[in-house]
C-alpha cells in the first residue's frame, strides 16, 4: 500500500470512528439513556427530580383510569408484597401496551416532576409471573384454627387454590385456599382484585399476604405462586 | 425413555471428548502415521451426530407421545387444538432454554457432520483441526447440559405430579405460553438457531487456519457457502421475528432495540463483515486477518446474544429466568474466541499478511475496508449499549439503561454513511478507479437515481415533512424522539440523504446487471433477457450478492419512511356507532362493538371502524381486546390495514363512559422495508445455493504460496 493512501485510510478511518464516539458522547444530553431506580428510590431520593429515570413497579389494582389523557395510574415494588412500601404516581400519553392492567409489571421510562409524579414516555409490560417462598407461610389450616384472633393481623399464608372455585375479579370471594391439594381440608375464601399470577391453575400452592376480615374472608394484598412450583 | 436421552446425551459429549484427543494424537503422530488415529476422530464425530440425533429424537418423540415424565415436556407441551397443532408440539422443544440448547447443540452437530463429510476423503490438517475446534465448541455445550442441572433437557417430573401418566395437581397448569402458540413461533426460532449454529464452522475453521499455520484460502473456500447459508437463516429469523412484532404482537412497530432484538442482530452485522472479508480473500489474497478477526467476532457475539437473553442481566419485554450457573461457561465462550484469536493473530502475524495493496481510496479493496469498519463497530458498540446497565458505573453510561432513540442517533447517520459505500463499491475498480472509467460507470446510474430520487423527495415534501411538523406540533414523547436529533435540518438531511443513497445504491447496482447482460449477449450472440438468466444461474455469489445489494437499497427508503416519520395519535371520540374522526387523510367510522363471550368465561371484544381515505371506502379494521376471565388479564389486539404506500396500524383501548380511546399510527412506505427483506433474502439465498462442481481448488492444503 502507498503510503499516501495509507495515510488518508487512516485518516478517514478516525473520522468515521470518532464521529461515532461523538454521537455516543451525546446520547446521554440528548435524552437517550436513563438511570435504572427503584420506586423506593425515586420516593425518597429528591435529588431525582428532572432526571431521567427507568423504573418497574407493579400496577397498584384500580389505580388506573384509561379514558383519562393522559392517562394515569400508581405503580409500587414488585417485592412490595403486603403493599406497605412507597407508591409513584405515573402520567402517561402514550398508547398503552398491549397487556396493561392491574398487578402487571410495567417498566417505565420517564422524568420525575417536582411533586414526585413520574410523566413516562415509554411502557413495556411484563405478565406478572411471581413466585414467593413458602417458607415462614402460616398453612390455611393453623389460619382457620387461629379463629379471631387472626382477624386485622396482616400475614403471609399459604394454601392450596381449590379446584373450580377461581373466578373472574369483582366477586367477593376470588377462590377458595384449600389445605389439601384436591381441595380437601379447611378452607378460606380469598378476597383478591388484581391479576392473578401466570401458571395459577387449580390445586396449584399459593403465597398469599393479606389480613382476615370479620367475615371471615381472606382479603389479600398480594397473591404469588409458591417457589417450590417454578 | 428418559434415561435414553439422557445417555445419548453423555455419549455425545463422550464422543466430542474422544474427536478432539484422537485429531490432535493423529496431528501430533505425522500424516501418514496418525492416519489413522485422525480418521477415527472423523468417525467419533459421525458418532457423536448419530447420538445426539437419538437424544433430540427422544425428546421429539416425547413431545408428540406426551410423555409427561420429562419435565421438559410439562413445561413446554402445546394445549393448541387448532390443526397447527402438531406443528406447535414440535416447536415445544425450542421453547424453553434446555431445549434449546439440546437443538442448538444438535444442529452444531449436524454442521460438523456435514464438514467431516466433505472432508473425509482428504483429512487434510486444516479440516482435522477444523473439526477439532468444532468438537470443542461442542463440547461446552455438553458440558452445559451435562453438568448444569438448569441446563438438563432430561430432568424427571416431581412424581407428585403425575397420576398415571397424566399431570395432576399443580403439574397440570403447566404448557407453553399460549402467546408463543402462533405461527411465528414454529419458524422465527429454528430459523435463528439454524444460523446461530452455522455460524460456528467459520470460526472453527478460522482457528484451524491459525494453528496449522496456513495462509492459503482454502479454509475460507471450505467455510464460505456454510458461512452465507447460516446468515441467511440468521437474517431470515430476524426478518420473522420483525413480522411477529408487528403484526401479531402489537408492539406498534416491528423493531424497538429490545435487548433480545439486539442479541440476534450483534452476529448479523460482524457476518456482513464476515462474508465480504471472504470474498476478497478468496478473488484477491487479501483481507485475511479481517476474516478471522470478523469470525471470532461473530461467533463470540452469537454467544453474547444467547447470553444476553438467557442470562437475565437486562430487562427486557421477553421473560427471562435467571440461570448463574451457566453464566461462567458462557463468560468463557464469549471471552476464550476473541482472546484465542487475539494471540494467534500475534504469533501468526506475518502468515496472514494479506495482498492488501491498494493505491487509493477510490478502490474497491477501500468500499471493503470501510464495511469490516463500520460491521465490526457498530457490532460491538449495540452490544456494548445492549448491556450497559449491567455493567460498573465508571463505565461510559454505566449502570444505566440506553433508549432507542439513542440507537437511532448513531444507527441513522451510520446506516445512510454505509449505503452509499455499498452503491459506490461495486463500480469501483480494484486498487485505484480511474475518474474516466468511474464515470462512465456511473453515468447512466446516475440518471436512474435522479428519477427514484425526484419521485422521493416528492413524496418526503408532500407527505413525510408534514409528519414531522405534526409529531411536534403535537409534543410528548414522539415530539421528544425527534427533537433528540437536534434542529431539523439535521432530521431532513438524514432521511433526505437515506433516499439518495437507496436510490443510489439501487441504480448502480441495477445498471451492473443491465450493462453485463448487454455485454454478454453480445459476445456470445444471445439476447439480453437470456443473458440476464444466464448471470443469475452462473455467477451466483456475484448475482445474488448484488440482488442482495438492491434489498438493502430497497429495504433503506422504507426505514426511512416507516421508522422515521409516522404518525402516531390517541384519539378519545364519543362511544357511538356512526362517530367518525380522521387521522391526516383518513376518516375512520365507528360501525359498533362486536362483543363474544367464550366457554371458559373470556371475553372477546372486537370494534369494527370503516376507513375512507377522500371518500373512497378502502376497509374495515376490527382491533379489540381479550379479557381472560379467571385470570383477570386484558390483552389488546392491535389490527393493521395495509395500503401500497403505507400502512394504518390501529389499536382500541377500550371504552368507558360513553367515550372510546384509539391509537392509530399510520407508518409509511413499510411495505418498502419487507419487500427490499425479501429480496436480501432471495440474493443471499442464490449466493448460497451450492455450485454444480466441487467449489474447492485441487492445490493441496497447507502449503504456503
Amino acid at each position: 500500500m502507498n503510503k499516501r493512501a495509507r495515510n488518508r485510510l487512516i485518516g478517514v478511518t478516525a473520522i468515521v470512528v470518532l464521529g461515532i464516539a461523538a454521537i455516543f458522547a451525546s446520547i446521554g444530553s440528548r435524552g437517550g439513556t436513563a438511570y435504572y431506580k427503584s420506586v423506593e428510590d425515586i420516593a425518597k431520593d429528591k435529588s431525582l427530580v428532572g432526571e431521567r429515570v427507568k423504573v418497574g413497579g407493579a400496577v397498584v389494582p384500580g389505580s388506573w383510569d384509561r379514558k383519562s389523557n393522559p392517562m394515569t395510574f400508581e405503580i409500587r415494588d414488585e417485592k412490595d408484597t403486603y403493599g406497605t412500601g412507597p407508591i409513584i404516581r405515573v402520567v402517561y400519553s402514550e398508547g398503552v401496551p398491549t397487556t396493561f392492567g392491574d398487578g402487571v409489571t410495567a417498566i417505565l421510562t420517564g422524568e420525575i416532576k417536582p411533586d414526585g409524579t413520574l410523566l413516562a414516555g415509554e411502557m413495556i409490560t411484563k405478565c406478572p409471573s411471581k413466585y414467593e417462598t413458602a417458607k415462614g407461610a402460616m398453612p390455611v389450616g393453623d389460619l382457620v384454627e387461629g379463629g379471631e384472633s387472626m382477624v386485622g393481623k396482616t400475614i403471609k399464608m399459604t394454601g392450596h387454590v381449590k379446584p373450580g372455585s377461581i373466578v373472574p375479579p369483582g366477586e367477593p370471594v376470588r377462590f377458595y385456599a384449600a389445605e389439601d391439594e384436591g381441595g380437601g381440608g379447611v378452607q378460606v375464601g380469598v378476597g383478591y382484585e388484581g391479576a392473578l399470577p401466570e401458571g395459577m391453575a387449580d390445586g396449584s400452592q399459593v403465597v398469599i399476604q393479606g389480613a382476615l376480615e370479620q367475615d371471615g374472608i381472606f382479603v389479600a394484598t398480594n397473591v404469588s405462586m409458591a417457589e417450590s412450583q417454578k | 425413555m428418559l434415561f435414553v436421552g439422557q445417555v445419548f446425551l453423555g455419549l455425545w459429549l463422550l464422543t466430542t471428548v474422544v474427536a478432539i484427543g484422537a485429531l490432535l494424537w493423529g496431528r501430533s503422530l505425522g500424516a501418514k502415521q496418525g492416519e489413522s488415529v485422525t480418521n477415527f476422530g472423523y468417525l467419533a464425530t459421525f458418532a457423536g451426530t448419530a447420538a445426539i440425533t437419538i437424544s433430540s429424537l427422544v425428546m421429539i418423540t416425547a413431545f408428540f407421545i406426551k410423555d409427561f415424565s420429562f419435565l421438559y415436556v410439562v413445561e413446554n407441551h402445546s394445549t393448541d387444538v387448532s390443526s397447527l397443532a402438531w406443528l406447535y408440539t414440535l416447536s415445544g422443544i425450542w421453547a424453553g432454554r434446555e431445549g434449546s440448547l439440546l437443538f442448538w447443540a444438535w444442529l452444531i452437530a449436524l454442521f460438523a457432520a456435514w464438514v467431516a463429510y466433505q472432508r473425509m476423503d482428504k483429512t487434510d490438517d486444516l479440516s482435522n483441526m477444523g473439526l477439532m475446534v468444532t468438537n470443542l465448541v461442542m463440547v461446552c455445550f455438553g458440558v452445559a447440559m451435562v453438568f448444569s442441572d438448569p441446563n438438563n433437557p432430561f430432568k424427571s417430573t416431581p412424581a407428585e405430579w403425575l397420576s398415571n401418566g397424566q399431570l395432576v395437581g399443580q403439574g397440570a397448569s403447566l404448557g407453553m405460553n399460549p402467546l408463543l402458540q402462533h405461527w411465528a413461533m414454529i419458524l422465527h426460532p429454528p430459523t435463528l438457531f439454524i444460523g446461530y449454529a452455522g455460524l460456528t464452522i467459520p470460526f472453527a475453521f478460522a482457528m484451524a487456519a491459525i494453528i496449522v499455520n496456513d495462509r492459503s484460502k482454502t479454509w475460507v473456500e471450505i467455510v464460505d457457502r456454510i458461512t452465507v447459508f447460516a446468515w441467511l437463516f440468521l437474517g431470515a429469523g430476524i426478518g420473522l421475528g420483525a413480522v411477529w412484532a408487528y403484526v401479531v404482537l402489537g408492539w406498534g412497530g416491528y423493531w424497538a432495540w429490545d435487548p433480545v432484538e439486539n442479541a440476534s442482530l450483534l452476529p448479523w452485522l460482524t457476518g456482513v463483515g464476515l462474508i465480504h472479508s471472504f470474498t476478497v480473500y478468496r478473488r484477491r489474497d487479501g483481507f485475511k486477518r479481517w476474516s478471522i478477526v470478523q469470525a471470532a467476532s461473530t461467533f463470540s457475539l452469537v454467544i453474547l446474544g444467547t447470553f444476553i437473553t438467557r442470562s437475565g442481566i437486562v430487562q427486557s419485554v421477553h421473560a427471562f429466568q435467571e440461570d448463574p450457573v451457566s453464566k461462567y461457561l458462557f463468560g468463557f465462550m464469549i471471552i476464550a474466541p476473541i482472546v484465542a484469536v487475539a494471540i494467534g493473530l500475534y504469533l501468526r502475524w506475518k502468515t496472514f499478511e494479506g495482498n492488501d495493496e491498494f493505491e487509493s481510496l477510490t478502490s474497491k479493496e477501500a468500499a471493503y475496508y470501510f464495511n469490516n469498519v463500520i460491521m465490526l463497530v457498530s457490532g460491538w458498540l449495540v452490544a456494548y449499549m445492549t448491556v450497559t446497565s449491567a455493567l460498573p458505573t465508571w463505565m461510559p453510561f454505566g449502570g444505566q439503561s440506553i433508549s432507542a432513540v439513542s440507537y437511532d442517533l448513531i444507527g441513522r447517520p451510520l446506516g445512510v454513511l454505509y449505503v452509499f459505500i455499498i452503491a459506490v463499491c461495486p463500480i469501483l475498480a480494484w486498487r485505484k478507479t480511474e475518474p474516466a472509467t468511474f464515470w462512465a460507470r456511473v453515468k447512466w446510474p446516475l440518471v436512474g437515481t435522479a428519477v427514484i430520487f425526484a419521485l422521493l423527495v416528492w413524496d418526503w415534501v408532500v407527505n413525510l415533512r408534514p409528519i414531522y411538523l405534526f409529531m411536534i406540533e403535537q409534543g410528548g414523547e414522539g415530539a421528544r424522539k425527534l427533537q433528540a436529533f437536534g434542529p431539523e435540518i439535521v432530521y431532513d438531511i438524514i432521511s433526505i440523504g437515506g433516499f439518495l443513497a437507496g436510490a443510489l445504491l439501487i441504480s448502480t447496482t441495477t445498471w451492473l446487471f443491465i450493462d453485463g447482460s448487454r455485454k454478454r449477449a453480445k459476445a456470445k450472440g444471445e439476447n439480453a433477457l437470456s443473458s440476464f438468466g444466464s448471470i443469475l444461474v452462473n455467477a451466483r455469489t456475484q448475482s445474488g450478492g448484488y440482488l442482495s445489494h438492491i434489498g438493502m437499497g430497497i429495504i433503506i427508503i422504507g426505514l426511512v419512511g416507516s421508522s422515521m416519520y409516522v404518525r402516531d395519535v390517541i384519539i378519545e371520540v364519543p362511544d357511538k356507532q356512526g362517530e367518525s374522526f380522521t387521522v391526516d387523510d383518513y376518516t375512520f367510522t365507528y360501525q359498533g362493538l362486536n362483543e363474544q363471550k367464550l366457554t371458559n368465561g373470556d371475553i372477546v371484544a372486537r370494534a369494527s371502524f370503516a376507513v375512507a381515505r377522500d371518500g373512497r371506502a378502502l376497509g374495515t379494521v376490527t382491533p379489540g381486546l381479550t379479557q381472560f376471565a379467571r385470570q383477570g388479564q386484558t390483552r389488546l389486539d392491535a389490527e393493521v390495514l395495509s395500503e401500497p404506500l403505507r400502512d394504518i396500524f390501529m389499536v382500541w383501548q377500550g371504552s368507558e363512559q360513553g367515550m372510546m380511546s384509539v391509537n392509530v399510527k399510520i407508518n409509511p412506505l413499510i411495505w418498502f422495508a419487507w419487500g427490499g427483506f425479501g429480496l436480501l433474502m432471495l440474493g443471499t439465498a442464490l449466493a448460497a445455493w451450492p455450485k454444480k462442481r466441487p467449489a474447492l481448488a485441487a492445490a493441496p492444503a497447507g502449503k504456503n504460496r
